[in-house]
C-alpha cells in the first residue's frame, strides 16, 4: 500500500510539476531505511498502474571530457521541444565525486542552457559518488523512477572506457560524442570499448571542411577495428556531425532519436536491468560468495517477489543471517 | 662639454630636465549620462588629466536599459549608454579634441567606439584626433570578467576591424587595451600575468597578421598601438620586477616574432588600477597605505613606468566608491608626482644585481608558460579548452589556502585584527555610495523619446546593412556608425550581431580542482557533513550562481570549488543567471541551499526578485538562501526581512568557515521541517 503523501508526490510528478519531481528523485537516491521503505511503495504502485512497463527511452551519451556534451545535449532538446509536440524530456547529468573529500561539483547545468520554467524538460545533476566509471547505483535508481515519467531519458556521463559499458546496460540507445579529428585516437582505444556506442557524434564541427575531414578520420579509423558505418555496414551504426554553438547537425540528431524512440521494442526490459544492478549490488558486499547464494535464491524464492526493493531486501536479509552465525562460531573458537 | 652625471635625466637639448607625470584618471561612472557629465566636469577641473569611463553592466552585455535583465542594474557600476543621444549629453561641455578618452568596454566595444566616432562628426570634431582607448580584450573576459557576448573568433573579428579602422582613420586611438589587471584579480601569479597578457597581445596580432590588411609600415604603426592595463599587488618589489619584464619581453617578442625594427614601437605602454584584491573591508583605512604601496611598483622604474594610472577607492571592498573617496585616491598620486622628487631622477633600479636576477627569472618562466600555450594553439584555443581559465581558478584556491592558513599575513584580517573603530565609515552615509533609485527611470525615458523621434526606417536599413556585413567579411566599423547616427539602441546592435555570431559560454575552469586547505575547520565542518549524511541519507547539496549581468565569478567559483573540498555536492549554474533560473534550478535539484554571489551593487533589487520567484514557486520557506559579495552593512536588515538566511562579505576569508556556517543553516533548516 502506498501512503497518501506519496500517492500525491506521484500524481503531481506524474503532471510533470517541478518540485514534486525532484522530490522523488531525491527519494531515490537518499540511502536510508525508510526511503526504501518508500522507493517499495513508489514502485509497486507504479508497476501497477504501467502494466506494459514504463515508455521512457533511455538515450545514453558518453564521451571525453571538452567533446561538448552538456551544450550539444542543451541544443538537442530545444531541437526536440520544438519538433516533437508533447514530448517530454528528462536529462540527468552524472559527474564525478572527489576521492577525497566524497563532495562533487556539478557543472553540467551551466553548459546546458535550457527553458527553466516549461515543464516538459527536467534537469537534474547527479554525483557519482564513489562508484568508479561515472553512473552507478543512484543513476540505475533515478532512471529506472524516470522512464515512468518522461517520454525520454537522457543520461550524460564522463566516457572514460569502463563507464561506456555501464551506460549501455542502463541505455536502450548509447551515443559516443567526440571531438573534431579525434579519429585517430579511435586505434589507441580498445576496440571493444568502440562497439559500445550505438551512434557516434562528433561535435564542434564549427566549420564544414573540419566537419568533413573529421568524418571521413574516425570512418576510416573505425573500420581499422572493423566498424562500418553507413552503406559499409549493415545500416546500424552512423556518424553525426554537430556544431553545438553554430547549431549545425542538430535537426538531423534530432530526428534521428526521435525514430528512435517511435521504434517498438527497443526498450530494455526493467526485470533484466534490476536484476544486473541486484547482481552488481550484492557482489559489491559479498562478492562471488553471495552471487553464488543470489543464483541459488533466484531459482527458488526469489523471482516470486515483484519488486527490486523486496529482493534486494530479501537477498541481503538472507546472506546477512549467516553472520550471527559466524559471530557465534568464531566465539566458540576464542574459548 | 663638462661630463654627464648619472643621477640626472638630459633631455634631447642636452640639457638637465625632469619627467612629466603620468596621465591621471579615475575610473567614474554611475547613476545616468547627467550625473556622470557632472562628476567629469568636476573631476577635470580638479586637475585630472583624462577620463576614464565606467559603463554600466547591460551597456557592457550588450542590453538596453528597459530590458529584464538589466532593470536591477542600471547606472551600478558605471553609466548607461543606450543611444547617441546619451553620448550627446554625457559629453555636454567637454572638449573631444582635447581629451584622452578611456573606455571600459569589452563585448560592446566597436559599439562605443561608433557612438564616439559619430559623436565627433555630429559635433564637427575631426575624427583623426581623437585620442583614447577601447579596452576591448576579450580573451580576459572570458577568463576573469565575465562581459563577454559572442564566440572568441567572431570577438577576434570586431578586435582586428577596430585596429584596422583605427589604424586608417584615428591613428591616436588604441583599439584595444590588453588587460592583465583583472588576471591578477582572478588569482594570476605574476607568470601568469605577464604570460596570459602577452599571449593576448600575440593572439591579436597574430590575427592581424593573418588578415593582411596593412603594408610592413602600417603593421608596424599598428604593433606600437597594442597598450596594456595591469595590475599591481602589495609585493612591489616583485611587481616592479614584472613591469620591467613586461618590457623587455614585449621589445623583444615584437622584434623577433613580428620584425619591428622601429624601437618607439616596441615600446611596453600600459596604464595601471592598483590591485583591489588585497583591499580589506577590515579596518578598512589601511587601504590607503596599500594603494600608495601598491602605486610604487609601476612608478618606481623610470623605464617602466605607466602611461595612466587609477587607483580604486580605500572603502571599494565595502561598496562603490563615493566621490570623496575618488578625491582621495587622486591626491595620492598627485602627491607622489608633485611633491616627491622621483620624477627628477633617471631610473633608479638600472645596475641592481638583485632586481636583474629576479626579471630573468620571471621571464624565463613566462617564457616557457607562453611556449606552452601555443604549442596549445594560442591563446582562443586555450581559452575555448579552459586552460588559462582552470591555471587561474587554481592560483585562486592556492591564495585562498594561503590566507586561510595564515601563511599571507593581510593585517586587520588574519593577523592584529583588534583595532580601534574607524570614524571614517561613521559619516550618515555610513561611507558608502547609494545610486538614487529614480535616476534609471530618467535614463530609461530618454531612450524612449530617441526611440520615438527617430526615423525607423534609417534604423531598420542600418540594422540590416550590419547583419548582411556581419555575415560577409566586411569590416563592420561603418555599418556601426552608421547605426549610431541613426540612433539604434545598444540592445539593438548587439542583438543584431548576436542573430549572426550566438552568444558563447566559456569553461567555468571549476571542474577538477582542488584546495590544499587542511585545518581544524575543515575538520569540523567534515564531521557537521558526516552526521547529516548518517542522519538523512545523503550528502548536502548547493547550488550557486550568480544572477544578473555582473561576470567577477571569482567569489562564486572558490565558493563552489570550497563547498566541494568541505563535502557538497554542488551545482555550479554559472552567471549571468536571471532569478527564476536560480530558483527553478534550485526546485529541479532539490537542493538544500541557495548560495547566491553579487558584486555589482544591485544585490536589494536582485534579492527580491529572487525571493519573489521563491515565493511563486511555493519554495520560499523551502528553500535556505545565503548571500555573498560586496553587501554594505546599511542593507544586511533589509536583505534578512526578505528572508536571506546568512550574508558573507570580504571579511569571511576562510571558505571552511564559511562551509560550517551553511551547514548551520542547513541543519536549521531541517529542523524546521521536521
Amino acid at each position: 500500500m502506498i501512503s497518501t503523501e506519496l500517492e500525491s508526490l506521484v500524481a503531481s510528478a506524474g503532471r510533470l510539476e517541478k518540485w514534486p519531481l525532484a522530490k522523488l528523485i531525491s527519494l531515490f537516491e537518499t540511502e536510508t531505511e525508510e526511503s526504501k521503505q518508500s522507493r517499495q511503495q513508489v514502485m509497486s504502485y507504479l508497476q501497477a498502474q504501467h502494466k506494459d512497463g514504463p515508455g521512457g527511452f533511455v538515450l545514453g551519451i558518453t564521451g571525453t571530457p571538452g567533446a561538448g556534451k552538456s551544450s550539444l545535449i542543451g541544443e538537442l532538446c530545444l531541437s526536440l521541444l520544438a519538433s516533437a509536440d508533447g514530448l517530454s524530456v528528462a536529462v540527468l547529468a552524472v559527474d564525478p565525486s572527489s576521492q577525497s573529500s566524497g563532495g562533487a561539483l556539478l557543472g553540467d547545468r551551466t553548459r546546458t542552457q535550457l527553458p527553466v520554467s516549461n515543464p516538459r524538460i527536467f534537469f537534474r545533476s547527479q554525483a557519482s559518488d564513489l562508484d568508479l566509471g561515472g553512473v552507478g547505483r543512484k543513476t540505475f535508481q533515478v532512471v529506472r523512477l524516470l522512464r515512468y515519467f518522461f517520454d525520454l531519458v537522457i543520461i550524460e556521463t564522463v566516457g572514460i572506457g569502463q563507464s561506456e559499458v555501464e551506460v549501455k546496460t542502463l541505455s536502450d540507445h548509447t551515443v559516443l560524442v567526440m571531438q573534431p579529428l579525434a579519429g585517430d585516437q579511435v586505434q589507441f582505444m580498445k576496440a571493444g570499448v568502440m562497439e559500445v556506442p550505438d551512434t557516434f557524434v562528433v561535435n564542434k564541427c564549427d566549420e564544414d571542411s573540419l566537419a568533413k575531414k573529421s568524418y571521413h578520420l574516425l570512418k576510416s579509423s573505425l573500420k581499422l577495428v572493423h566498424i562500418y558505418v553507413g552503406a559499409e555496414g549493415d545500416g546500424n551504426k552512423q556518424i553525426f556531425l554537430t556544431s553545438a554553438l553554430k547549431q549545425k547537425g542538430i535537426g538531423e540528431l534530432a530526428d534521428f532519436v526521435m525514430s528512435q524512440i517511435s521504434l517498438a521494442g527497443n526498450r530494455q526490459s526493467l526485470q533484466n536491468l534490476e536484476a544486473y544492478y541486484l547482481k552488481k549490488q550484492v557482489a559489491r558486499v559479498y562478492g562471488t560468495y553471495g552471487l553464488a547464494v543470489l543464483e541459488r535464491y533466484e531459482k527458488s524464492g526469489l523471482s516470486m517477489l515483484k519488486t527490486f526493493e523486496e529482493k534486494e531486501q530479501a537477498i541481503f536479509q538472507l546472506l546477512g543471517a549467516a553472520l550471527p552465525a559466524v559471530d557465534s562460531y568464531c566465539q566458540v573458537l576464542s574459548w | 662639454m663638462t661630463e654627464k652625471q648619472n643621477h640626472i635625466i638630459y633631455g634631447k637639448d642636452g640639457k638637465p630636465t625632469k619627467d612629466r607625470p603620468w596621465i591621471f584618471r579615475t575610473y567614474a561612472g554611475h547613476t545616468n549620462v547627467w550625473a556622470t557629465n557632472e562628476l567629469y566636469r568636476d573631476n577635470l577641473s580638479k586637475g585630472q588629466t583624462g577620463l576614464s569611463i565606467a559603463l554600466d553592466l547591460p551597456t557592457q552585455c550588450g542590453y538596453s536599459s528597459e530590458h529584464p535583465i538589466a532593470k536591477p542594474e542600471i547606472g551600478k557600476v558605471g553609466v548607461p549608454i543606450n543611444t547617441l543621444d546619451d553620448f550627446h549629453v554625457l559629453f555636454d561641455n567637454i572638449p573631444l579634441e582635447e581629451m584622452n578618452t578611456s573606455m571600459t568596454i569589452n563585448g560592446t566595444a566597436m559599439w562605443l567606439l561608433s557612438l564616439y566616432v559619430a559623436l565627433a562628426e555630429e559635433r564637427g570634431v575631426t575624427v583623426a584626433e581623437l585620442k583614447g582607448t577601447t579596452q576591448n580584450d576579450l580573451i580576459k573576459e572570458y577568463l576573469a570578467r565575465g562581459t563577454y557576448i559572442f564566440p572568441p573568433e567572431d570577438s577576434m573579428r570586431l578586435i582586428v576591424d577596430m585596429y584596422e579602422y583605427c589604424l586608417h582613420n584615428i591613428p591616436s586611438w588604441n583599439a584595444s587595451n590588453i588587460c592583465s589587471y583583472h588576471l591578477q584579480e582572478a588569482g594570476a601569479t605574476p607568470v601568469q600575468e605577464l604570460a596570459f597578457a602577452l599571449v593576448t597581445a600575440i593572439t591579436i596580432l597574430d590575427a592581424i597578421k593573418e588578415r593582411d590588411c596593412f603594408t610592413e609600415e602600417e603593421f608596424e604603426r599598428c604593433v606600437g598601438r597594442i597598450s596594456f592595463f595591469v595590475n599591481a599587488g602589495m609585493r612591489f618589489v616583485e611587481e616592479v620586477s614584472k613591469m620591467r619584464a613586461f618590457c623587455e619581453m614585449w621589445d623583444e617578442i615584437t622584434q623577433k616574432r613580428y620584425g619591428v625594427k622601429n624601437e618607439k614601437y616596441r615600446r611596453f605602454r600600459y596604464g595601471v588600477q592598483v590591485n583591489s584584491l588585497g583591499l580589506t573591508a577590515e579596518q578598512p583605512e589601511n587601504n590607503a597605505w596599500r594603494i600608495l604601496i601598491e602605486t610604487l611598483g609601476v612608478t618606481l622604474s623610470r623605464k617602466a613606468r605607466c602611461r595612466a594610472l587609477q587607483l580604486p577607492a580605500w572603502n571599494e571592498a565595502l561598496s562603490l566608491p563615493r566621490p570623496w573617496d575618488q578625491q582621495w585616491s587622486l591626491r595620492i598620486q598627485q602627491i607622489l608626482a608633485y611633491e616627491t622628487d622621483l620624477l627628477e631622477y633617471p631610473d633608479l633600479l638600472d645596475g641592481s644585481h638583485v632586481i636583474e636576477s629576479k626579471v630573468k627569472d620571471l621571464k624565463a618562466q613566462a617564457y616557457s608558460e607562453i611556449e606552452k600555450i601555443l604549442d596549445m594553439g594560442g591563446g582562443v584555443e586555450a581559452v575555448k579548452s579552459g586552460y588559462m581559465k582552470s591555471a587561474l581558478v587554481a592560483s585562486q584556491s592556492a591564495r585562498m589556502a594561503r590566507l586561510s592558513s595564515g601563511e599571507q599575513v593581510v593585517v586587520g584580517k588574519n593577523k592584529w585584527v583588534e583595532g580601534l573603530a574607524s570614524p571614517l565609515v561613521g559619516g550618515s552615509d555610513g561611507g558608502i555610495f547609494m545610486v538614487d533609485a529614480k535616476a534609471a527611470q530618467k535614463t530609461i525615458e530618454a531612450l524612449q523619446k530617441t526611440i520615438q523621434t527617430r526615423d525607423q526606417s534609417r534604423v531598420d536599413a542600418a540594422l540590416a546593412r550590419l547583419v548582411e556585413e556581419a555575415r560577409s567579411d566586411k569590416n563592420l566599423m561603418e555599418a556601426s556608425i552608421e547605426c549610431a547616427k541613426a540612433r539604434v539602441t545598444t540592445g539593438e546592435w548587439s542583438a543584431a550581431l548576436r542573430s549572426v555570431f550566438g552568444e558563447f559560454r566559456p569553461p567555468t575552469g571549476v571542474d577538477g580542482q582542488s584546495l590544499t586547505i587542511d585545518t581544524d575547520t575543515l575538520k569540523a565542518v567534515r564531521a557537521k557533513i558526516a552526521a547529516f549524511i548518517e542522519k538523512y541519507g545523503y550528502r548536502p547539496r548547493m547550488v550557486v550562481g550568480k544572477p544578473g549581468l555582473d561576470g567577477h565569478s571569482n567569489g562564486a567559483e572558490m565558493i563552489s570549488v570550497s563547498a566541494r573540498h568541505a563535502g557538497f555536492d554542488v551545482i555550479y549554474f554559472g552567471i549571468r543567471l536571471s532569478a527564476e533560473e536560480i530558483v527553478q534550478s534550485a526546485i529541479e535539484e532539490n537542493v538544500d541551499v541557495i548560495g547566491v554571489s553579487l558584486l555589482s551593487g544591485s544585490h536589494n533589487e536582485i534579492m527580491k526578485q529572487l525571493f519573489d520567484e521563491l515565493e511563486k514557486s511555493g519554495a520560499k520557506d523551502g528553500i535556505p538562501v545565503v548571500l555573498g559579495g560586496i553587501i554594505p552593512e546599511p542593507d544586511y536588515a533589509g536583505l534578512q526581512r526578505l528572508g536571506v538566511k546568512k550574508i558573507f562579505t570580504p571579511k569571511d576569508f576562510d571558505p571552511m568557515q564559511v562551509m560550517s556556517e551553511i551547514m548551520d543553516v542547513i541543519n536549521e533548516q531541517k529542523q524546521v521541517k521536521a
